[in-house]
């Protein structure tokens, strides 16, 4: 079943075209990294998909639901109830966590189910510790996300995440914001998901990670799809475009 | 002398718990108004602020009281002179709030409002839970200025002949050619200020369990 589907999205920012026309379709269960150098689209294409920019034109589809639809090269939007409905589907982690800073660890996570959800308390709770443990984070239950480091605050900000418990969830360039070490922490909790099958679109420059945990991989540029498929036929590509970029990044050594 | 004072202060503690009450939530109201989509709300309150902060408090004062007699012909009741002060506190205090409301709330990143809104909170909800109390720490040293400019503001209603704590010292001293009762009021200003500075340190240590 397809989660997600985006036909011929095409975006502008004051005249320029940040997106030129793309197609992208994600498979339950399915993990897709989208990878390219900086300013080719990728971030927009993943704000486009959780609705924080609107497309200029194109339609976007979660699980056969139309948020948006094309009109004679125009994007109409789904009315808000509809579009709230689709909000459900999915989450988002960003690059910088985006944590609410004046609550705790264990409010960051259980205050949208609650308020929001309408989930009991005791239920939101329970299940925020049960994220928090899983994640190595049960210690950390009561602290404020000052008092942790960038690793530990983007593993709280995935628990948020997931505790709305989405089909689908988008990462925003997670370790960008982070030093190696904590990087390692986040990728370990991002590939423990890959391992449970939940389905994530992942917007990343790390790329032995992305071809470890990727069933595809796509390489964008100047706001088009340049090549994509397993990690295995990106990174064995006879594309010398994409053999630079992904040589560059990984200095040569994961190149088949 | 120190009863009539007292009764004085009663005035002065009144006109500025009022001027408060109305002008902390009619300032965010502006604020909105100055940061609002809406081109003619933007103009209107933007030409409001300017008047409010580019002219005197007293004249303010003077036009809030007399305007209904000079313009409408409007018989000025005893009455009306407390509810003057008050209005023109409240509207002059309210356009200071709304640009210290405003620096605090496009001081805010972006990626809270995201945040929010990928979670599901609404706007109001995302305003009121998530922006406001992170706004209202960011702000309250600006606001601390703002209350303890207030509390000696108060004195300038003497000028409508409100009987406060100044008014009423001046006219002590002139009937008994003394400078007592001016001293006495400026203590009175000084502990009244020492209290409000001691209440908003509070008001911070309380919002500095998070930063």
């Amino acid at each position: 079943m397809k989660l997600l589907e985006m036909n011929h999205v095409k975006k502008q920012f004051n005249g320029l075209e940040v997106i030129r026309d793309i197609s992208l379709s994600v498979e339950e269960g399915e993990v897709v990294s989208i990878i390219g150098p900086s300013g080719s689209g990728k971030s927009t294409l993943l704000r486009c998909a959780t609705m924080l920019e609107r497309m200029d034109s194109g339609e976007l589809i979660y699980l056969g639901e139309y948020a948006a639809r094309d009109r004679d090269g125009k994007c109409v939007y789904a009315p808000k109830a509809e579009l709230k409905k689709m909000h459900r589907y999915f989450g988002l982690v960003f690059q910088s966590f985006h944590l609410f800073p004046h609550y705790s660890v264990l409010k960051n996570i259980t205050d949208s189910l609650i308020c929001v959800d309408k989930l009991p308390k005791q239920e939101a709770v329970e299940r925020a510790e049960r994220l928090l443990a899983q994640l190595g984070l049960a210690d950390k239950r009561d602290a404020y996300p000052y008092q942790l480091s960038g690793g530990q605050q983007q593993r709280v900000s995935i628990a948020r995440a997931l505790a709305k418990q989405p089909r689908l969830l988008f990462f925003d360039e997670p370790t960008s914001a982070l030093d190696p070490e904590l990087t390692v922490e986040v990728l370990k909790v991002i590939k423990e998901l890959a391992k449970e099958h939940m389905t994530m679109v992942i917007v990343t420059h790390e790329m032995q990670f992305a071809r470890e945990v990727s069933d595809r991989i796509v390489f964008m540029e100047e706001g088009v799809i340049k090549e994509q498929g397993t990690p295995e036929q990106l990174f064995g590509t006879e594309n010398e475009r994409v053999r630079e970029f992904i040589g560059h990044l990984s200095g040569g050594s994961l190149l088949t | 002398m120190l009863l009539q004072l007292g009764k004085g202060m009663i005035v002065s503690v009144e006109i500025f718990v009022l001027t408060l009450l109305f002008s902390l939530p009619l300032g965010l109201i502006v604020a909105f108004g100055r940061m609002s989509k809406n081109a003619l709300l933007r103009t209107v309150t933007k030409i409001y602020i300017s008047i409010m902060r580019g002219t005197p408090l007293m004249l303010q004062l003077l036009v809030v009281y007399f305007g209904p007699y000079y313009v409408f012909k409007i018989r000025i009741t005893n009455h009306y002179r407390f509810i003057a002060v008050i209005i023109a506190f409240a509207v002059n205090y309210a356009a200071y709030f709304a640009e210290i409301y405003r620096s605090g709330i496009e001081s805010m990143p972006i990626g809270q409002y995201e945040a929010a809104k990928v979670l599901g909170y609404g706007r109001g909800r995302t305003f009121f839970k998530i922006i406001l109390p992170q706004v209202i720490k960011r702000i309250l040293p600006a606001v601390t200025n703002e209350i303890i400019t207030l509390v000696k503001d108060t004195s300038l209603s003497f000028a409508i002949a409100q009987a406060e704590m100044f008014t009423i010292a001046k006219q002590i001293a002139a009937a008994q050619t003394t400078i007592m009762p001016l001293m006495a009021a400026g203590v009175f200003y000084y502990i009244f200020n020492l209290a409000v500075a001691a209440v908003m340190e509070r008001l911070e240590k309380a919002y500095a369990y998070y930063r």
